[in-house]
Formats: C-alpha cells, structure tokens, sequence
C-alpha cells in the first residue's frame, strides 16, 4: 500500500474492537526487539551492513508463506518529515526510528496492528497491537513473526543472555509488553504519583503517551515491564497483566467515589470540557487533551451521550501536530496548529453533539420554563 | 499575567533570581518552566539514562582511575571487541553495546550488571526453535534431578531409580538433538 493510505485514517481498524476493559485501556503493545548474529548494532555498523540486514529481513519476511498478512516497505529516508511525525503518532515507528537519515526501515502490515522496524536502535523491532487489554494476542502475534523470521534470519542469541540486544535493558526475551491506559480519576484524586512509585519497586515503568516532559498530558499513561532478563515470557506477561488489573480496580473505585461525592461537579467538568471544544476558537495540545480526557470519562461514567469512543480517539490522534498539518495541507507554526486544532475538533465533535436532542431549536421547544 | 516565554497561558511561576546584586524576576507558565528552569529538577522526575546508572555503578571512581594510571605499565591491555573494537570502558560510557560479540567480550563483567539492571543474570524465557528442544529438555532433566534428589532424600528408592532411568532416556534425546549433556 503507499503510505498515504496509512497516514490518511487517524486510527486504524483494530482500534474500533471493544472490551470489558475498554473503559480504561486504549490499546496493548508488545515489542520484541532482535539481532543478527555477525553484524554490528545500528550504534555501530556501517551504511552496509545496515543494506545487508535490512535485506534479509525484508526478503525473510516476503519469503514467507506462513506470514499472509500483506507487508508494505518504507525507507525512511524516503519519507517527508510530517509523514514521519505521523506516523510516530500512531505509534506505528518509535521516534528514535523517524529520526534515521540514511538508514532505517519499516514493514507495516495493512491493518497497522503489526510493524517491523528495522535498523533502528536494535537490527529488528517487532511491534504489535491490539485494542483495549490483550496481551496474549499482541504476544502471539509477535511470537508468531518471531518464530517464522528465525528460521530465516541467523538470531544473535547466547544461552546465557538470551536474545542479544544493543542496549543491555532489553537483553534476554528482548521483551517490552505496554497497556496504554486513560487514568483520569486517579489522576485528580492524587494517586498517580503513588502508583507510578509502586511501579517503579516492580520493575516497572509508568510513562505518559505524548513523550517526556509531558507526563501526564490528557490524563494517559503506559505501563510497561523493565526487566527482561530472568523472568519467562510469560512471566513478564503476567506481571504487567496483574499490575495493569490493579490499576483498573483501583481507577474504577476511584471512579465510583467520585460519582459518589461529586457527580455534580464531575458533570459539571464534562460539560465544560465539551463546550469548550465545540465552541472554542483557540486549543493548545494540553487544553485539547484534557478537555478530550474529560469527554471519555464522561462517557465511560454515562454522563454524557452520544458520543462513540471512536471518535474521541480519533480526535486523541488526530488533534497532535503532524496529524494537524496534514489536516490543513500545509506546514503550520505553532499558534495557527492551535486555531486548526480548534476548527478540527469543533467539526468532529459538533455534529454528534448537536445530534442530540438535549440542547438546539427543537429541544427548546418542548422545555417548560 | 501572561508567561514572558510562550506569551500564551498564564504566568504561574515566579522565578526570583539575584544577579550581581540585583534582583530579577522572571514569570513563567508551569509549562515553560518546567521546559528551562533548572530549579524545577529539584520536583520533576527526570529519567536517569542507562549511560548514568552505569558509569556510577560501574565506572571506576577517579581516585582508583589514578591508581590504575600508575600501574599501568604492569597491566593487561584493556579487553577490545574483536568485531567492532569497544572496550568495556566505551560500553559504559555509551550504555550500549557495540555488537552481539561484544557479549562475549565482556562475558565475565556482565552477571554483575545484570544483577542490578535485571532479574537475574541467566536466560530462562524463549529460545530459537533450533535450540529451544535442546532448553526443554535441559529444564526437564534439571526438574527430575531435583525430584530424584527428594526422592533419594525421603528413601523412595524405587521412585529414585525410575526417574534416573528417564533422565537417561532425556540425556541420550538431547545428545540426538546436539546439547552436551553436564
């Protein structure tokens, strides 16, 4: 496929799946980050070497019958800076990757949930997705990859250490296993900073979406295992599906609480929050992605109506930067994103507002007052 | 009041600073500050890069650095990866490794390390399919021999004897499968 048609939908097909945790988890991401034995790591190796190993993965996986799912290849170097920002919004490519000028490579399946990032900080970064809490899933389809590339790539690998990685934080399952998770009432009641301390004595990182410095930016955070060297796969699976489990408990009792003591005001804050991207002229990225983690609280809690958490997603990836300039067919300085970020989500959440009965003309009408 | 940076949001943050005698204020957004303002490293976490945690870990403190300088003559070479030329002192100061040899290289230094950064120092999670037989049965003979040991232990001899007999069955598979049996 060209890569326009990757850039064009905000969220991909697998997004639109829901479960019983949909409520809360955004999405599960599983990376196995792997090594060709004989070659130097991207850190070090020649434009060469990265050819040579960019090639065998490319032909291991256009080799493969087991792999049926379609492939599309993109150098980066190929690609233009906003499409590259793109695509590290939908975290299709790690921004270490999009920053590759000469080399550096992407194999994108057509439904997105699966990209094999090649010559990146490791030779090979498999990545897989799925909607809302599925670590199994997104682990059997990586393994699935893994299993078929290996037996066409020669894997650096020792009995001791595992899988050979680069960076000695990845050594051994090469293993990273993320749930991205919307924690807004944890978050106002002041609890995060106790979890994320939690978090870090298991071995484990809790980070915000939208890169350092902005930590807790629409109230959205990833969970991710750090150790991957002496525990099983399935350890570490089950570590952060354990830890990901408590921090649902935890936010839906604080949920609970909330509408419990201040339904109002916590009603109050939806409202506000969907007036003022209806109606506002001016949103900076912060102002969006509150007012937008507001909006899916209220609808996670039925306060509100009518609005589908598709499309709060798609606002969630469409209002950041390089989403925006596509949008508006033009490289944009920072104060006009603001304005178009403003116009882009008056039209996607104004329509399915305005749909409802609740406020406008005919609603007027039938009011005693 | 409006940030004297971004000149968007509001000034939250007054910053006092003295110089040459005089003071200044500066007003900022938390935004912004928390972007430049050296004072606010005091309350935000910033991630600690792996590059830190080794070389304080690991890197030799100066005093020991001045100690080795002066024996030098009597020491060994520093250990150099024959395929991309890093030496163990180059891995710490990048936090990276330079290829899969470097493994090798440095194999003695590394348990150490990853007691600290990891759960352990030994591999226990998948292998490529062409040696993960190999693991399985390693795992499986290692599991009897601990039975057997019990078994051994609690005088079920009969018990004892049946599980040597299967190790023996799973050492000959694996000599099969190409692992050296120890």
């Amino acid at each position: 496929m060209m890569i326009e048609s990757f850039l064009e939908r905000a969220t991909p097909i697998w997004m639109s799946m829901e479960d019983d945790y949909s409520d809360i988890v955004i999405s599960t991401r599983i990376r196995l980050a792997r090594n060709l034995d004989g070659y130097r790591f991207p850190l070090a190796f020649t434009e060469n070497e990265a050819l040579q190993v960019e090639q065998a993965v490319t032909h291991a996986i256009k080799d493969s019958t087991e792999l049926q799912e379609n492939y599309s290849y993109f150098a980066i170097k190929d690609l233009t800076a906003l499409q590259r920002q793109i695509l590290v919004e939908k975290h299709l490519i790690s921004p270490q990757l999009a920053k590759k000028e000469l080399v550096g490579s992407m194999l994108l399946s057509d439904d997105e949930s699966t990209s094999i990032m090649v010559n990146e900080e490791d030779h090979l970064r498999i990545q897989c997705m799925t909607a809302s809490f599925q670590l199994q899933k997104a682990f059997e389809q990586a393994d699935k990859i893994d299993r078929t590339l290996e037996k066409a790539l020669p894997y650096a690998f020792r009995d001791t250490f595992g899988y050979l990685t680069s960076c000695p934080t990845n050594i051994g399952t090469g293993l990273r296993a993320s749930v991205m998770m919307h924690l807004p009432a944890l978050t106002l009641t002041g609890q995060m900073n106790q979890i994320i301390n939690a978090m870090t004595r298991l071995g484990m990182t809790v980070r915000g979406i939208y890169g350092e410095g902005s930590e807790n930016l629409g109230n959205v955070y990833q969970v991710s295992n750090q150790i991957t060297l002496g525990k099983t796969e399935d350890d570490i699976l089950a570590d952060i599906q354990s830890v990901a489990e408590k921090i649902i408990q935890k936010e839906r009792h604080a949920r609970g609480k909330l509408m419990e003591k201040a339904e109002l005001a916590l009603e109050d804050r939806v409202y506000r929050s969907l007036g003022t991207l209806t109606y506002a002229r001016i949103l900076t990225s912060e102002e969006a992605a509150t007012c937008l983690s507001n909006i899916r609280l209220g609808v996670d809690l039925q306060l509100i109506e009518g609005i589908k958490a598709t499309t709060l997603n798609e606002c969630v990836v469409s209002m950041q930067p390089g989403f925006l300039q596509h949008y508006a067919g033009d490289v944009l300085p920072p104060a006009e994103r603001d304005r178009v970020r403003a116009e882009m989500l008056r039209e996607a959440l104004f329509q399915e507002n305005m749909s409802k009965p609740i406020i406008g003309e005919k609603g007027e009408d039938s009011f005693d007052v | 009041m409006i940030c004297e940076h971004c000149k968007q949001r509001n000034a939250t943050v007054t910053v006092t600073q003295v110089q040459s005698g005089q003071k200044v204020e500066h007003h900022y957004c938390d935004v912004c500050a928390s972007q430049f303002h050296p004072f606010h490293a005091e309350f935000k976490q910033e991630p600690i890069s792996i590059q830190q945690l080794l070389s304080n870990w690991f890197g030799s403190p100066s005093w020991q650095q001045q100690k080795a300088g002066e024996k030098q003559q009597a020491q060994p070479q520093p250990q150099t990866c024959p395929q991309c030329g890093f030496t163990y002192k180059q891995f710490l100061k990048e936090g990276k490794f330079g290829c899969p040899s470097c493994y090798d290289t440095f194999s003695e230094h590394l348990p150490k390390l990853f007691n600290r950064i990891q759960a352990g120092p030994q591999h226990i999670g998948k292998m490529p399919g062409a040696r993960s037989n190999v693991y399985v049965i390693k795992k499986q003979i290692e599991d009897i021999r601990k039975r057997m040991k019990v078994a051994v232990d609690e005088e079920q001899f009969e018990e004892a004897a049946k599980l040597r007999d299967e190790v023996k069955e799973l050492e000959k598979h694996l000599q099969f499968e190409g692992g050296d049996v120890s």
